[in-house]
């Protein structure tokens, strides 16, 4: 089925219009990491129910079809009226195409609905503590009972850390270690796991904003059925490189909505002078140029581009807008960050600090400029 | 018109700006060049290509012409002719440059090289009556040429004191929607200027030698190339959101992100050409010195950047402006 996009965008605000009381959080902002997941499965089951959830989504796992585009306008618009984190709710983005397109079509007729309706939370263990940047090098191993082949079970063994929700989850996309410790991208494999199988055990971190947002999870003799595998025996490595356009478009359109929010509140908050409105100025060319050079993504990518390297700069624009964005906070809402105990000092504080991670998280700011200077500048290897 | 078609006009234009032969005023100049292109035809039936092409071609070849005037003068509602010169803003502002006072017109702005070859200059003035059109003989300008920190931009600064005007009036935004034109297209050659900025710089790094490998190899080097890419590539993106939603504020983004870029791929490929980039062996200081001289057309990055924040805590909005 086909949604026009301006015509969904005009019926979801009219929508979210209409049913915000039931839909903004109870409790007062920022809330609790715990106040905020069950805000957002609440969000998800109210607008699955309403079939919003369901367009751009494709019918064989009870979507409605459409372009894609339309989750990301969903997204957005959720993100704009704060009624779901962005970072929260597009983890779905990062979730569940992977199961779409490289899981069993039952199994992933059985499982998507279920992310998308807010019955079950997912994580997505991939990087660990050896793996940072160097997602290549990750060794959590799975061993086949018996040839790799024919196995009916495999026994994970290794440590996740970074991630995300992990203590909430009910299954996560796990990338193993399947062929030799050297293998690199050549022998990871991916799996679809059950969180509550014996042998899971969860460690939450707490970040310096105080939100234990993410967790360390540690396997140990953790036994998966094989078809759980999703696509190819040492596969994996598409599996991981499949989530980059999601990432790098619609995950990014739902964080720029955000910080326009962002951006909004402080402009509410500042009093109009020279000095203020450079800062806010500048601030707003920067989410400005991000947002234009999101948007020329995202149309390349719903005219069948296949997105790659040259993602990277989005990505550089992305957490250079979100720094900008909060030093302007730090300059013109002056103690607010470091002395302001009210809820809106600890909104301002815990994002603040959130968007020191920005040059950090999803590929570092150097990785970034790495891939910029020798895919996109054609400078050549560095070695 | 289909990319491929796009891409061989493209490279037609630029092409033949290239080959024109320079300064102005030779017998074949870029103006000239313009002129067998048919750049005011194209102007007319499709002015966002006409002034892409056109403006990205002069910023990438550094040559100079005087299709801006054009490019005004369409937007004042008037039909460009190569004996129709404009009078510009000065230097790093927007205001009209005009003013009608008892009758008399008392302006001053700046002009492109045209002014030394056309009979007429329209003046928008302020007015009791409002915003209005003057057309004013070119004799009556008293024109001194602007040397400055780039000889070979044209520029002018012209004065006018003329009484008996012959004045139209002009609707209440006229000007602004004319400030948004001139913005784009100014835009569009920093834009071209940090592209060759760029390939000049990324040639170097990777032809130039030190420590026994291309310097290019150095992480240091390859980061500040980076850098400005990131920059080039997000004014481009604001230029086509400013096509796309065409308005005041798209135009204003769209010309502050070129004064932004225009400043971050400067100074990251200066250093990296140091020392043949500080010598005039080296034609990267033409584009530095030009994208200095455009960065002060319809006013300057960092006034415009707080114009738009005095918008934003004025209407207490932050609008979005373009949508997927």
């Amino acid at each position: 089925m086909e949604f026009p996009i301006l015509a969904f965008r005009a019926e979801l605000n009219a929508w979210l219009d209409a049913h915000h009381a039931t839909l903004a959080p109870s409790y007062p902002p920022p809330g609790t990491l715990d106040d905020e997941v069950a805000q957002m499965q609440r969000v998800k089951s109210t607008l699955f129910d309403a079939g919003w959830m369901r367009w751009g989504w494709p019918e064989r796992v009870g979507g409605f079809g459409g372009s894609p585009m339309l989750r990301t306008e969903l997204g957005a618009a959720l993100a704009g009226r704060g009624l779901a984190d962005p970072g929260l709710f597009s983890l779905i983005e990062v979730l569940a195409p992977t199961l779409i397109d490289f899981a069993t079509p039952e199994l992933a007729a059985d499982v998507v609905p279920r992310l998308l309706s807010g019955a079950e939370m997912w994580c997505q263990g991939f990087s660990e503590p050896g793996t940072g940047s160097d997602l290549a090098s990750l060794s959590c191993r799975a061993a086949p009972d018996g040839d790799p082949h024919t196995a009916s079970t495999w026994v994970v063994n290794g440590q996740k850390v970074w991630t995300s929700l992990a203590q909430y989850a009910d299954r996560c996309v796990l990338l193993t270690r399947t062929g030799p410790a050297d293998s690199r991208h050549r022998g990871i494999t991916a799996f679809f796991v059950d969180m509550d199988t014996a042998g899971i055990t969860i460690a939450p971190i707490e970040m310096i904003n105080g939100v234990p947002e993410f967790a360390e999870v540690f396997f140990d003799d953790v036994v998966v059925p094989a078809e759980r595998m999703l696509g190819e025996l040492d596969g994996g490595w598409a599996v991981a490189m499949s989530i980059l356009p999601f990432e790098r478009s619609s995950c990014f359109w739902q964080r720029i909505a955000y910080l326009y929010r962002r951006l909004q509140l402080l402009v509410d908050a500042s009093s109009d002078d020279d000095r203020t409105a450079e800062t806010l100025g500048n601030a707003y060319l920067q989410l400005h140029e991000l947002r234009a050079r999101s948007r020329a993504t995202q149309h390349r990518l719903a005219d069948g581009a296949v997105l790659g390297p040259e993602t990277s700069i989005d990505k550089v624009l992305v957490a250079t807008a979100e720094r900008a964005i909060y030093d302007a906070v730090l300059r013109l809402l002056p103690g607010v960050v470091e002395t302001d105990d009210s809820v809106a000092g600890e909104t301002w504080r815990t994002e603040y600090i959130y968007s020191r991670a920005a040059t950090i998280y999803g590929g570092t700011a150097e990785v970034q400029r790495n891939i910029i200077a020798r895919r996109l500048l054609d400078l050549g290897s560095d070695d | 018109m289909d990319a491929a078609d796009r891409a061989l006009l493209e490279k037609t234009v630029r092409d033949a700006i290239a080959n024109a032969r320079g300064p102005i005023d030779s017998t074949m100049d870029v103006d000239g060049v313009l002129v067998e292109l048919g750049w005011l035809e194209m102007l007319e039936t499709e002015p966002q290509s006409a002034i892409d092409i056109v403006f990205t071609a002069l910023g990438t070849t550094n040559q100079t012409a005087t299709a801006l005037d054009d490019v005004v003068i369409a937007a004042l509602g008037l039909e460009p002719s190569a004996d129709l010169a404009v009078l510009l803003p000065r230097f790093a502002t927007w205001d009209c440059p005009g003013r009608i006072r008892a009758g008399d017109v008392h302006a001053v702005g700046l002009t492109t090289s045209r002014i030394n070859r056309v009979t007429t200059v329209v003046v928008v003035c302020e007015s009791d009556a409002g915003l209005q059109r003057v057309l004013v003989p070119a004799v009556d300008a008293d024109v001194s040429p602007v040397s400055g920190i780039d000889p070979d931009a044209g520029l002018n600064l012209v004065r006018i004191e003329h009484g008996a005007p012959d004045a139209a009036p002009l609707e209440a935004t006229a000007w602004e929607s004319t400030i948004a034109a001139g913005r784009r297209a100014v835009a569009h050659q920093i834009a071209g200027a940090t592209r060759t900025m760029l390939d000049q710089a990324r040639t170097h790094a990777i032809e130039r030698v030190q420590f026994g490998r291309p310097i290019a190899k150095f992480q240091a080097v390859r980061h500040r190339l980076a850098e400005a890419l990131v920059a080039v590539e997000a004014l481009d993106a604001t230029l086509t959101a400013a096509w796309d939603e065409p308005g005041p504020m798209t135009a204003a983004l769209a010309k502050a992100a070129a004064g932004r870029a225009a400043r971050i791929v400067a100074t990251h490929c200066q250093q990296v050409l140091a020392g043949i980039g500080f010598t005039t062996d080296h034609p990267f200081h033409r584009f530095l010195k030009r994208s200095m001289a455009l960065e002060g057309l319809f006013g300057s990055t960092d006034d415009i950047v707080v114009d738009i924040g005095h918008q934003l805590l004025a209407a207490r909005a932050v609008p979005t402006l373009i949508e997927l």
